[in-house]
């Protein structure tokens, strides 16, 4: 089997780190900022000794001045945990390049800058309904066995992103990346208000196909739901087409605004575009990654 | 309304066939989308794939039909009635005379008169044939009988004008010629009625009608209707004459050239329906003097008159009579005549000589030139037989232009050889015993006169001079000759002894070729201006001019008559005539391109 992503990119990814607004409360130390004070080398505070506190922080120098003994607090540096749902329906199996692997590199890609600064990576994939990726990967060398989990799981089925609200309400505070073509019938309102809820900083990365969004072919057809497998027949006009377009537009406008309202990150990405742009630049741009 | 073609009708089956294509299930191949649900729901035209079902209301199974209903609308070919009488054999005769170019009709009366013989093209049905004439100066046969419509469209729009008049005899005899008797045909002469009158023998009728077109409605025009050079002992002057035909007073500016360079320019004023002699001098060294209107009426060709301003070149006559008075006198009148007048005995034979008359005398050997030969004596080589009592004389051609104001009603001849063996030429005057003169044109022009003429009255009317000058000029014409020629006339050219090449110039400058050998006729002279030959003799170019001129009341008038002498029509001749036909099937298959092209745009836009 191809490695997922190329060892160059893997490289460039080193580079990069998730980036987070607010500090994070993790379960071990790590690179983030934390709510909590602890060890690390940025300044966050003083307060006053109490006994039992650790007396190698205390601050000799306002002794001398004050007369008094104060604690010198740092701020705690732990891990971020990082969710990504990895939507692997039946739509996502479609297209040139194909969604659904275009996905599983993107989410590989975000997974290695995690995993590389040390936070912690829960993988879902979901369809139908979720499907945990296992147990959540820790550290740089945890990428290779993600990597082989993520393209294990096949795609196909009908995406329900209602299943995706009690995974999602369950999490700790942290991030979450759903990555998803938005394409599926049901709404993605009710995962996006979960995020939300579970205080969540998230991105949602809509990925879409370049067929989708410039239909390649006119004239007569019988058009099968990659998803549900329906077919109707149709006759592709200019008019018709542009019909299409307009609702796909529209689609994609309305998972922004709700993102966006939700204080959710969003962008919109072609599999056209090389993974290494997708992420060195549009995911950058959003302020996902920096 | 009729159709042409009935038989197209059976294109209608393309009706019925295009609903049933309709109802034929439609092979679709199958494509997957990731999400159906964002694509149109609505299913357009060819959903009925279903035979036997409801035909659902669509707009462009409407517009379908309604383009093959006009296609075989337009297949059967519909005509209407229009609204000239046509016979099945139309004979269009077109005027293309000089007075067509007038512009009292917009662009012009010719290309009006064209416009009104392609709308009766138009009309022809199926079964019609037509014949176009082109009158002009010549009349000629440009469409003979066909029901081609874009062959007599083709014929009658390459007709141009020409600068002469209209020979409408010459165009209805030719129309005369195509008809058989009992053939159903009608002539339809387009034309501003100014035409040269009808020869007497169209008394007799023709065998088919004609119908008259009149184009053209004014006559107000200014035109030069003559101009002549003379030159006294003094001075060289040449003579004006302009003429207002219209009815309203016109103010005109005369500009008067010599060679091309401007002498002068006057202002004029003519009263209606005035001329107006003018006089100018010429330079003496001048070539060709000019005079043109500046007047922007609506007939240009006699607005610029050219007369040739050279002395004629003198020729060298030899009378060789034992005494003829009346022959030399007669001969003296041409200016352009060196006269020398010799005794039978003296006389020698000689190359200086441009023409020689004898007089009751025959030499030897007859001279390898023009000659006249008056009264040969018996037993000589052109003598005729015993001399036979004459009386009164009569012309054989009337319109022969070597009579031209010949009168020869009071004329008698007492005695005359007896000709009517001879095979010298064709009799120009004749008697009813024998023929009295006789002419050649080949090798040289050369006359035979069987009388002498002291024993006719000849001598003393005023047609022998005139006779003298005609057959004098026929053979040597003079190097300036002392009239303008009309357009289209014939100008003989008699190539000096020795040329080796005789060319004639014309006024655009284009050169024509003519032959060395013998007398040439020059024909080709349509465009009004100044013509140049040019003889090349030992190596020299030796120029003599003669100039075309339009110089024509009758044309100048222009003024088309309202109503029009015509022959009339044999009692035998049919006249059944049937309404001209318009075919309307080139719009119906406009329409017909323009629904499908409406049907195009409708499923390009999803209706």
């Amino acid at each position: 089997m191809a490695p997922l992503l190329e060892p160059a990119l893997l490289r460039r990814l080193e580079a990069l780190a998730l980036q987070v607004r607010r500090a994070v409360s993790g379960q071990m130390g790590g690179e983030r900022r934390s709510k909590r004070r602890g060890q690390s080398v940025e300044f966050a505070d003083y307060r006053n000794y109490t006994p039992g506190d650790d007396f190698r922080l205390i601050d000799w120098n306002a002794y001398a001045r004050l007369d008094r003994f104060m604690l010198r607090l740092f701020v705690a540096e732990e891990e971020l945990p990082l969710s990504l749902f990895v939507d692997l329906s039946g739509s996502m199996d479609w297209g040139k390049p194909n969604k659904a692997a275009t996905a599983r590199q993107l989410a590989g890609a975000i997974a290695y800058v995690a995993l590389a600064a040390l936070d912690r990576v829960r993988l879902t994939v979901f369809a139908e309904g979720e499907t945990s990726g296992g147990a959540p990967s820790r550290g740089r060398r945890a990428a290779a066995t993600l990597f082989s989990r993520l393209q294990s799981f096949p795609a196909g089925g009908v995406t329900n992103y209602e299943k995706l609200v009690w995974p999602i309400g369950r999490q700790r505070p942290g991030m979450t990346v759903l990555i998803t073509d938005g394409l599926g019938e049901s709404a993605l309102d009710p995962a996006l208000t979960a995020l939300q809820r579970a205080h969540q900083e998230g991105a949602v990365l809509q990925l879409l196909a370049p067929q989708e969004l410039a239909p390649d072919w006119s004239g007569d057809a019988r058009l099968r739901d990659a998803e549900t497998g329906v077919e109707r027949e149709f006759t592709a006009t200019p008019l018709t087409q542009g019909s299409y377009v307009k609702a796909l537009a529209q689609r994609t406008d309305e998972i922004e605004r709700a993102a966006h309202r939700r204080g959710l990150r969003f962008a919109r990405l072609s599999t056209s575009e090389p993974i290494d742009e997708m992420v060195q630049v549009t995911l950058r741009r959003i302020g996902l990654l920096a | 309304m009729t159709v042409l073609a009935p038989l197209a009708a059976v294109l209608a089956l393309t009706l019925p066939a295009i609903i049933a294509l309709y109802f034929l299930k439609i092979r679709r191949p199958t494509r997957v989308v990731p999400a159906l649900h964002l694509w149109p729901t609505q299913i357009r035209d060819r959903q009925a794939n279903v035979p036997w079902q409801r035909l659902r209301p669509s707009w462009l199974l409407f517009l379908q039909l309604l383009a093959a209903a006009a296609l075989v609308a337009a297949a059967v070919q519909p005509v209407l009635p229009a609204g000239a009488s046509l016979a099945r054999h139309s004979i269009v005769l077109l005027d293309a005379s000089a007075s067509m170019q007038a512009t009292d009709v917009t662009p012009s009366r010719l290309a009006e008169a064209k416009r009104q013989v392609n709308a009766v093209i138009d009309q022809l049905g199926p079964s019609d044939r037509m014949t176009v004439i082109a009158a002009g100066p010549t009349s000629r046969i440009i469409a003979s009988v066909t029901g081609d419509r874009d062959a007599l469209h083709r014929a009658v729009n390459g007709v141009t004008a020409s600068n002469g008049p209209a020979d409408l005899s010459a165009a209805l005899s030719l129309a005369a010629g195509l008809v058989r008797s009992g053939d159903d045909a009608r002539a339809y002469l387009f034309s501003d009625g100014i035409v040269q009158p009808l020869r007497s023998s169209f008394a007799a009728g023709l065998p088919f009608p004609v119908d008259y077109h009149r184009v053209g409605v004014s006559g107000e025009n200014v035109g030069l209707t003559s101009l002549t050079v003379r030159t006294s002992a003094q001075t060289r002057a040449a003579y004006l004459h302009l003429q207002n035909f219209g009815q309203q007073v016109r103010s005109v500016s005369l500009e008067w050239r010599a060679d091309g360079h401007l002498l002068d320019v006057r202002p004029l004023t003519l009263p209606a329906g005035q001329g107006q002699d003018l006089v100018f001098p010429v330079p003496s060294d001048a070539t060709s003097v000019t005079a043109h209107l500046a007047t922007g009426d609506i007939f240009a060709v006699d607005d610029t008159a050219t007369a040739v301003a050279r002395t004629p070149r003198a020729f060298k006559v030899l009378l060789v009579t034992p005494g003829n008075v009346f022959l030399e006198q007669a001969l003296r009148l041409r200016s352009d005549f060196q006269l020398d007048v010799v005794a039978p005995a003296a006389y020698k034979a000689s190359a200086a000589y441009a023409m020689t008359v004898f007089d009751r005398f025959v030499p030897p050997v007859l001279p390898d030139g023009p000659f006249w030969m008056v009264d040969p004596p018996a037993g000589s080589a052109l003598a005729g037989g015993p001399a036979l009592g004459i009386g009164r004389v009569r012309a054989v051609d009337a319109g022969d232009p070597l009579l031209a104001n010949v009168d020869l009603q009071d004329v008698h001849v007492a005695r005359s050889e007896d000709l009517r063996a001879s095979t010298f030429g064709r009799p120009l005057i004749s008697s009813l015993q024998t023929p009295l003169v006789l002419v050649r044109d080949e090798p040289f022009r050369q006359v035979l006169i069987g009388f002498d003429l002291h024993e006719s009255d000849l001598p003393l009317r005023i047609a022998f001079p005139i006779l003298t000058q005609n057959l004098s000029e026929w053979m040597l014409p003079p190097s300036v000759p002392s009239h303008s020629f009309h357009p289209d006339e014939p100008v003989t050219i008699v190539p000096e002894p020795g040329a080796t090449a005789v060319s004639v110039i014309r006024p655009d400058g284009s050169r024509g070729a003519l032959a060395t050998g013998a007398i040439a006729s020059f024909a080709e002279t349509d465009p009004t201006g100044l013509y140049v030959v040019e003889q090349v003799i030992g190596g020299q170019v030796q120029r003599s001019w003669f100039s075309v001129n339009l110089f024509s009341d009758a044309i100048s008038q222009l003024k088309p008559p309202d109503r029009l002498t015509l022959p009339p029509t044999r009692a035998v001749a049919v006249q059944a005539t049937h309404p001209g036909q318009l075919e309307i099937w080139p719009w119906i298959a406009l329409a017909a391109l323009a629904i499908v092209t409406a049907e195009w745009l409708a499923f390009h836009r999803g209706l």
